[in-house]
């Protein structure tokens, strides 16, 4: 046998046209937000002339005018997407003009200081750190709205705000919210850590990435911009009919979901495919770190079901502005139609939410009580069957509406069965937990916020999936108060861990956990307050989307708000610690925390190409912990039996 | 490193000889670990909470009225139910969680710890029992919600349960409308009598039939344990019978614009000599 040497040919490198870059070095933020302003206002004039103005259709609102509106949101997103560099790809392709290595190196902001983070840059670490800055903004605005909430809440004697305003805030609260919350943990986490966690240099698709991020930051402007014209004046879940009489302030919670229904289609193929194609040599599926698994589990929902709330939206857009007929029954549509195709993504989304955060806290549990992961397979099935059973729940949202009473014993069915692999989840976490030595540090305290939060909102979760008890809670506060449990005590605290965990590695400076520690307690023991008298309020029947009420609520609704203020001041002072700590010079190592993951085998900060050698993996990353000296005793007690025993049978 | 054993147990074959000491034998062992008994202790502990937990419960959905309607007894009952299945499962998670901050051993410092904790990486008794234990809690609640939803079922569309005699009383018929934001009741077998409060005899089935003109509203009967969408362009059904006299509260539970936290009247559950005046005085009359 002989073996044949092929000489290594030369492959022909595409020709360089211009500088490294081309198009690209003269686009950013200021020029996607300058053509989008223009292209906006330009076609705001245009459109102005076609549309015949005067003439009210049955809403009193002027015909055309909501469609010129949705056009001008449009011009907004296609402008700055244009301004932003997002079609100089496909233009190159079609021009001929393949990209270079130098090019390449371009686009991932190589040499540009810190001006890459506000350009159309392909790097994951930028994208990942545009999407913590950006979730942090959504955050804070959220919070401030939540603030004005509880505030005409606590004021039992007054309305504080005009009750049309009012109804446009618990609307553009809860939506940003939701928002900042999918993009919290699966944002930054997912695109600067998992890469690095299974030994990648990039992305998959690493303009995609690019694209990904900046969609949503255009989808921002038109959804907070809704309060200046009018307000949406519906809850997050915009149900129609009540959504086409509300003012033009509607159309920018739609193009919003329109516009990031995309921008979160694209993170997920593009997680997907980068978890599924791009692991380094040797891990294997049972070498994943659970935290890959859980994004990869997101990244499956919200590819399957985010369409839907698009669908959702964009016929609502069509009811709208064009006076289509969707969900408006007086001219034969359905709003049960839109409750569907809401919910179908809305309650998956939960879990897109919830389960990037557990995951990522289940490894920061491992390196934090130095234990092996207990039972990975369990994990791994928690999270299957999450996914699996996500898909078929949505309709205990539409218990009361009457929409299919006989549907109601299935799906209270299956929604009290996801708590089984949810429990999975729990029982992983707990069995890590038991017989470890805890290093007390931030991030591990976040573990105990979040798994007591989510043991308290999994169990109410419990309650409100049997349709009786939620014949009593549907539409009060004590389901406000149990997915706030879910969504921010267990999916906020734990992305309060999460972010501290991997802070040294994103920033390269250590998190100041003295300040941090006081906000976090802080905000949960407030938390506890906040959301436990909200409890109260639900069970005693308090109606939720209200702005006055009974004086029977009052007592708790004034102690709700009192904790809403704390909650407030908390997350204020982690703010703080997270922003003074970023510019502080206390320089991170490389590996702070003694972890075994792969991100943290490379250096801080992290270069270009992640790692100058590719890691091979032989073994999963929770390889901690001596043996049990319970077992020793046991394998001790079995030997002495050896000779007695045996025999004795 | 499962700490049992998991081969088949053969039954027809004679015991394989093991070394492994007897099953009562390692669980005596396991209770004598320094850590299990306070574990144990702590656990039932805060089981017992429950009861306090469970009585503040149904004393905040009384505090505006004890159920006036076999539905709301039976929601009440069922919120009862769940608060004290859920305790071993709540309970469980607050006494790791609190234990593991005193109980295995703490560390601090900048440095990672030097002691690592042992290795487990699973424990086949452990997880069977967890999920055993939380499977058994999910059926046993299904089974109950599923029981209970079609008690209530049956007494909000009058079908006759089972133990219970069938009611001679004629049910009353009532249309509700909810437009933003105001509730009308009209009773089409009073003479299509109408009123922006509901009244009804004590005692007799009240039938539902709910719409809306505009916008979703949600017709909430908070005593009675009542609730259903008001749809524009379509009818839901249910209903109720009030075994309570007194005056209660109708609200609207589903977003619906300017005044929704207004939208509120009463249901005054009268006798029904008072009920007959009532319906004269509003110019209606038996039509049947």
């Amino acid at each position: 046998m002989t073996a044949v040497i092929h000489e290594q040919q030369a492959v022909p490198q595409p020709k360089q046209h211009g500088k490294p870059g081309g198009f690209l070095r003269h686009t950013n933020i200021v020029t996607g937000v300058v053509l989008g302003l223009v292209l906006a206002l330009v076609t705001y004039a245009i459109g102005g002339l076609l549309v015949p103005w005067g003439t009210e259709n049955s809403n009193f609102l002027q015909v055309g005018e909501s469609a010129l509106v949705a056009a001008t949101y449009t011009a907004w997103v296609i402008g700055f997407m244009i301004g932003i560099g997002a079609f100089a790809g496909p233009i190159r392709w079609w021009l001929g003009h393949d990209l270079t290595h130098a090019d390449a190196e371009y686009l991932a902001g190589k040499g540009q200081g810190r001006g890459k983070y506000w350009k159309y840059t392909t790097d994951h670490k930028v994208v990942g750190i545009q999407y913590l800055v950006m979730g942090l903004f959504l955050l804070g605005f959220g919070g401030l709205l939540a603030m004005w909430i509880r505030t005409e809440l606590g004021v039992t004697w007054a309305e504080v705000f005009d009750p049309n305003f009012y109804n446009s805030i618990i609307g553009t609260h809860g939506i940003v919210m939701v928002i900042a919350m999918i993009i919290i943990a699966a944002g930054p986490l997912g695109n600067f850590i998992m890469p690095l966690m299974i030994g990648a240099r990039d992305m998959a698709f690493p303009r995609l990435n690019a694209l990904s991020f900046w969609l949503l930051f255009a989808a921002v402007p038109p959804l907070v911009s809704n309060l200046l014209l009018g307000g949406m004046r519906d809850g997050w879940t915009a149900y129609q009919p009540l959504g086409t009489q509300a003012p033009v302030g509607m159309i920018g919670y739609q193009v919003c979901i329109i516009t990031f229904a995309f921008s979160t289609g694209i993170a997920g193929v593009n997680l997907f495919t980068t978890i599924v194609t791009m692991r380094a040599r040797g891990m294997t599926w049972n070498r994943v770190p659970v935290f890959v698994i859980g994004i990869l589990a997101a990244a499956i929902m919200g590819l399957v079901w985010f369409p839907m709330y698009q669908y959702s939206q964009v016929m609502a857009l069509s009811d709208f502005a064009f006076e289509s007929a969707f969900f408006i029954p007086q001219n034969g549509g359905s709003v049960w139609l839109y409750e569907n195709l809401f919910w179908l993504l809305g309650h998956p989304e939960v879990y897109v939410i919830v389960i990037p955060v557990t995951a990522a806290l289940m490894e920061v549990m491992v390196v934090f009580l130095r234990k092996p992961l207990f039972s990975y397979k369990i994990a791994v099935a928690g999270f299957a069957g999450v996914v699996g059973i996500s898909s078929l729940v949505w309709v205990h949202h539409m218990y009361m509406t009457g929409w299919s009473p006989a549907a109601n014993y299935p799906f209270m069915l299956s929604t009290e069965l996801i708590s089984i692999p949810f429990g999975f989840l729990v029982l992983v976490m707990l069995g890590t937990i038991w017989r470890g030595k805890v290093w007390t540090r931030l991030p591990m305290m976040c573990v105990y916020a979040l798994l007591w939060n989510k043991i308290v909102g999994g169990i109410t979760g419990v309650y409100l999936s049997d349709v009786p008890v939620d014949q009593y809670m549907h539409g009060g506060m004590f389901v406000v108060a149990h997915f706030h449990f879910m969504l921010m005590g267990a999916g906020l605290f734990g992305a309060m861990g999460a972010i501290a965990y991997w802070f040294p590695k994103m920033t390269g400076r250590m998190l100041n956990e003295r300040i941090g520690s006081i906000g976090l307690w802080l905000s949960f023991f407030a938390f506890q307050l906040t959301f436990g008298s909200m409890f109260v309020a639900g069970l005693q029947g308090q109606p939720r989307r209200v702005l006055q009420f009974d004086d029977a609520f009052n007592v708790s609704n004034w102690l709700s708000t009192i904790g809403a203020y704390l909650i407030g001041v908390g997350m204020m002072i982690f703010l703080y610690a997270i922003i003074t700590s970023w510019r502080s010079n206390v320089i991170a190592p490389s590996n702070p925390w003694g972890a075994k993951t792969l991100e943290w085998q490379t250096a801080t900060p992290v270069p270009l190409n992640n790692f100058p050698v590719l890691p091979v993996v032989t073994s999963d990353p929770y390889d901690y912990g001596v043996p049990d000296p319970y077992l020793a005793i046991e394998k001790k007690l079995s030997d002495e039996n050896q000779d007695t025993k045996v025999g004795a049978r | 490193m499962s700490i049992v054993d998991d081969r088949p147990a053969a039954a027809d074959q004679p015991e394989e000889p093991t070394n492994r000491p007897e099953v009562t034998y390692r669980l005596r062992e396991w209770l004598a670990r320094p850590y299990v008994r306070p574990i144990l202790t702590m656990f039932v502990l805060f089981c017992l909470l429950v009861i306090p937990i469970a009585w503040l419960v149904v004393f905040f959905m009384n505090m505006s009225g004890a159920p006036a309607s076999d539905i709301m007894s039976e929601i009440e009952q069922t919120i009862l139910v769940f608060t004290i299945v859920s305790a071993p499962l709540m309970s469980i998670t607050l006494t790791i969680l609190l234990y593991s901050l005193f109980g295995w051993g703490r560390v601090t410092g900048d440095e990672p710890p030097m002691q690592e904790s042992p290795a487990i990486r699973s424990n086949a008794i452990g997880s069977y029992l967890w999920i055993g234990a939380t499977s058994v809690l999910a059926a046993f609640l299904v089974i109950w919600g599923l029981l209970a939803l079609a008690n209530i079922t049956a007494s909000s569309y009058g079908s006759i349960p089972a133990n219970q005699q069938p009611n001679s009383t004629r049910p009353i018929d009532v249309n509700v409308t909810g437009q933003q934001w105001v509730w009308t009741f009209e009773y089409p077998d009073q003479g299509k009598i109408t009123s922006d409060v509901l009244v009804v005899p004590i005692d007799t089935p009240i039938y539902f039939n709910v719409t809306s003109v505009d916008v979703i509203h949600s017709f909430w009967v908070v005593e009675l344990g009542v609730k259903i969408d008001a749809n524009p362009g379509a009818i839901t059904n249910t209903g109720v019978t009030p075994n309570k006299l007194g005056n209660f509260n109708i609200r609207c539970a589903e977003l619906c614009g300017l005044h929704h936290a207004y939208m509120e009247t009463q249901i005054q559950v009268v006798t029904q000599e008072q009920f007959d005046s009532w319906v004269r005085e509003m110019g209606g009359k038996r039509t049947v």
